[in-house]
């Protein structure tokens, strides 16, 4: 486990640290404050197999949600006068799933600011749209549908996969009343991409940085700079009155306020790494610099096991199914090798924790929308040996986790959200459908016949 | 189904019969399982008797004769093993398009077949025993693919039909060099089978006239287009709009050539049309799913419902082989039922290739080519325990190690 408790600083309401260069934590309140949803249902789920995620197993079970809350799930529920019940008889019923890695959402042109390298101060959560087709569909609340059917009621959104530092990602759900009830978490984490993908984007315009080598250096060279601003604020800070009041503070540099938070491990680095020499880099720097890190993707991730679980580091493993991660039309074969569907049991079995995720995009080759895909996918990692609770875990708990949002969403258990999926069979049999969505108590996605 | 008129082909793949059964040949017999034949009813508790490398025996009951080792797979599933219709793997990628001519039925994919690719392997492990593997859709023709085992010693033997199909690909290729368009390809082809024509009957009138003067000049392409307009080889068709379907539905009933469309991502749209003309679908490789629709997901089904031959393929490297059970898989997820799903990606293949009468289904004098299943066949969840090829163990679960 990640250091998840210093993430919670923002959605507990405390107030931001510094004045200036916290609007993203100001957001945060302010959604924290507003998520009081407009259409908090009470439901009791009752009669099916109920997979909490965090226990055992309950046959004929009930789950009882009131003002959009988990109050109570156990085989013997009351449920109280006037909640409505769903009959659940023959069906399963588990949390929503978590997809910890996701573009939908963000169109083509938002995804990836290649102006330059590193963009830290720029925020995912303001180029995410999930409100349909442009100019198409009706007025209501937010419904990402492609999510939706697929069981997904969480996914991260990250701002970039093709340069260096990309800037903030965020925890969003898949359903709510307004944009505001969407944000879990926000920022969640800094998106980082090592590798040949960065080196290209800039390499094609004969710019820097254009190797691999070079990558890894800008971005030692953006967390020294960070660390001097950091090192300027608090000798600030530490000034005592009346000095403090008389000097300047240094000048505000948004970037470098978001790469503080990093430091300070507010948050971590979120660092998409294929291969073990990147891996490694990766390792290298969160040591060097002391910041919480996740591995994205880490096709190679189980070579250096031991060492991700002495840093304390998580895997976010991309498809099981699917030969490479960034929606490239022609994968580099070396970064982007055949899927080896025994990568996920490897880490476990290496006691590495990990998530699978899909990588989806709104566009291209690996959209749109292809999180409906991801509990179907980890059944794949199952048919190739990881035991069958960690696989659902793995699309649940263990992403709620890595997230940082596990107080909120990833298990049903009293006091976290009533995100709450129906399935029509066994949750990794491939003609299983996801039959109801319940996001906040409320159903948000029913399938059709 | 049109008839399908093949007589070299066939003779081919019989007189490779004759000389593929090994001398190691094996004898043994596997007990307990549940059996999808493709072809018959599902058998519970069945035996399948192999001897010298081909199925003797099928059924519930069959005696098994003294010193033939009898294997238990109680509680297994067993299925044929599997065919993948259209595939290019066994040589290098970068052989799979010819792009210096638009138009080259000449070529033969069995030129640049290795037995030592490393992709057999994989096929294997996942169950899939005979691909049909060809090259690309770079070209409005970039020649003949070949109908291979993917497991044996000995890479001719492995050969069922070395000229297995001639390869089209519909639809605009270089707008430089042209064809640019969907026009142009459609236009291309219309010329070149006229010209076939002609030039089969320019041989016709030199054998009808005692073979006298000079013969006409030999054309390698047009040779290959003959064999096409005399049912000898059939057209496999890269194509995935709903009007390049129509367009080479149209060129065959001009022409009179068999025809197979394939990827046919639109098929549904003119499904009806389809059936009516005969054509045979092998269909999108459905595990792919991103970036397809519901609606496609969903036409195997639509497809097979209307009474047309259905084939699933991987078309490896685009979907590896090895995800060839889950094609099949996904189509019963999307309204297919069992049996049917099955026999798409086992004997529909197989009687697209003109190779039905060696492998595809479970059945007396078929080859031995097996696959015990320690679940459900479709499920993700499901493994592979086992493959035979021609009897032999061409795959066992728990001697890799990867």
């Amino acid at each position: 486990m990640i250091g998840g408790r210093r993430w919670r600083r923002a959605r507990g309401g405390a107030a931001p640290r510094r004045a200036a260069g916290s609007v993203a934590a100001v957001l945060a309140v302010t959604a924290a404050a507003m998520r009081v949803p407009l259409a908090a249902q009470d439901v009791a789920i009752r009669g099916g197999t109920v997979i909490p995620v965090s226990g055992p197993r309950i046959e004929n079970g009930t789950v009882l949600i009131r003002a959009g809350k988990i109050v109570a799930v156990g085989a013997d529920v009351r449920v109280p006068d006037g909640v409505p019940v769903v009959d659940a008889t023959g069906k399963f019923v588990m949390p929503g799933l978590i997809d910890a890695m996701s573009y939908f959402g963000i169109g083509s042109n938002d995804l990836n600011e290649t102006s330059a390298p590193s963009t830290p101060h720029l925020r995912a959560i303001e180029a995410y749209y999930p409100f349909g087709q442009f100019g198409g569909g009706e007025s209501g609340p937010p419904r990402a549908e492609p999510l939706l059917a697929g069981g997904v009621t969480t996914h991260y959104i990250a701002p970039a996969d093709a340069t260096v530092i990309g800037g903030q990602g965020a925890v969003v759900k898949a359903a709510g009343a307004r944009f505001e009830d969407l944000v879990l978490r926000e920022p969640a984490a800094i998106d980082v991409t090592l590798g040949q993908r960065p080196a290209n984007t800039f390499r094609e315009r004969n710019a820097r940085p254009g190797t691999r080598m070079a990558v890894v250096s800008h971005l030692r060279e953006q967390l020294v700079r960070a660390r001097e601003y950091q090192r300027r604020l608090e000798d600030h800070e530490a000034l005592a009155e009346p000095e403090r009041r008389t000097t300047s503070r240094p000048p505000l540099d948004m970037g470098m306020e978001a790469l503080v938070m990093l430091l300070r491990q507010e948050i971590p680095a979120r660092v998409q790494a294929n291969r073990t020499v990147e891996i490694r880099g990766a390792l290298e720097l969160a040591e060097e610099f002391g910041f919480d890190l996740v591995i994205d993707s880490g096709i190679e991730a189980h070579d250096l096991a031991p060492r991700l679980v002495r840093q304390g580091v998580a895997v976010v493993l991309g498809p099981t199914s699917h030969p490479y991660v960034s929606g490239e039309e022609v994968p580099d074969e070396d970064e982007y090798p055949d899927p080896d569907e025994r990568r996920a049991s490897r880490l476990h079995e290496a006691g590495v924790e990990f998530a699978i995720a899909t990588f989806s995009r709104s566009f291209g080759s690996f959209g749109p929308g292809a999180n409906r895909w991801l509990l179907l996918d980890a059944a794949l990692a199952a048919g190739y040996g990881l035991p069958e609770d960690v696989t659902l875990r793995a699309v649940t708990l263990a992403p709620a986790r890595i997230l940082g949002v596990a107080d909120r969403v990833g298990s049903l258990d009293p006091g976290k959200d009533g995100d709450v999926i129906v399935l029509d069979g066994p949750p990794l049999s491939v003609l299983t459908w996801v039959e109801r969505v319940f996001v906040d108590g409320e159903e948000v996605f029913t399938r059709e016949r | 189904m049109r008839a399908r008129p093949a007589p070299v082909a066939l003779t081919l793949a019989l007189g490779l019969a004759c000389v593929s059964v090994p001398a190691h040949a094996q004898s043994l017999a596997l007990r307990g399982a549940t059996v999808h034949t493709a072809t018959g009813e599902v058998i519970r508790n069945g035996t399948i008797l192999v001897r010298e490398g081909r199925i003797a025996a099928v059924g519930p009951d069959v005696r098994v004769p003294e010193g033939v080792p009898v294997t238990d797979v109680t509680g297994k599933t067993i299925i044929p093993g599997l065919v993948d219709n259209h595939s290019h793997i066994g040589f290098a990628i970068g052989d799979v398009n010819e792009r210096g001519t638009p138009f080259a039925p000449r070529y033969r994919i069995t030129d640049v077949l290795s037995p030592d690719e490393r992709y057999w392997k994989d096929a294997v492990a996942g169950g899939v025993t005979t691909i049909v593997t060809g090259p690309g859709s770079g070209a409005v023709s970039s020649g003949q693919a070949a109908v291979v085992k993917t497991w044996g010693p000995d890479l001719e033997a492995r050969i069922l039909d070395p000229t297995g199909g001639l390869k089209i690909a519909m639809g605009g290729k270089n707008p430089q060099t042209g064809p640019g368009t969907s026009m142009a390809t459609t236009a291309l082809l219309r010329d070149q089978f006229t010209k076939a024509r002609e030039y089969g009957e320019a041989w016709r009138r030199w054998e009808e006239g005692g073979r006298a003067g000079a013969p006409p000049a030999r054309d390698l392409d047009m040779e290959v287009l003959v064999r096409v307009l005399g049912g000898e080889e059939r057209v496999r068709a890269h194509v995935h709009s709903a009007h390049d379907i129509l367009s080479i539905i149209r060129l065959s009933r001009e022409f009179g050539f068999d025809l197979t469309i394939h990827h046919a991502t639109e098929a549904y749209k003119v499904a009806d049309e389809i059936a009516e003309s005969g054509t045979s679908v092998v269909g999108l490789p459905l595990f792919i799913r991103i970036g397809l629709t519901e609606d496609v997901m969903r036409s195997p089904a639509m497809l097979v419902e209307k009474g047309i031959l259905f084939a699933f393929h991987t078309d490896d490297p685009v979907l590896q082989s090895k995800y060839q059970r889950y094609n099949a898989a996904l189509g019963m997820r999307y309204g297919m039922d069992e049996e049917a799903a099955l026999r798409a990606a086992t004997i529909n293949g197989a009687i697209i290739a003109g190779v039905e009468d060696r492998v595809g289904s479970i059945e007396v004098g078929k080859d031995a080519d097996l696959v015990v299943i320690d679940g459900p066949w479709y499920e993700l969840t499901s493994r592979i325990d086992r493959v035979f090829v021609g009897g032999e163990v061409a795959y066992d679960r728990g001697e890799v190690t990867r």
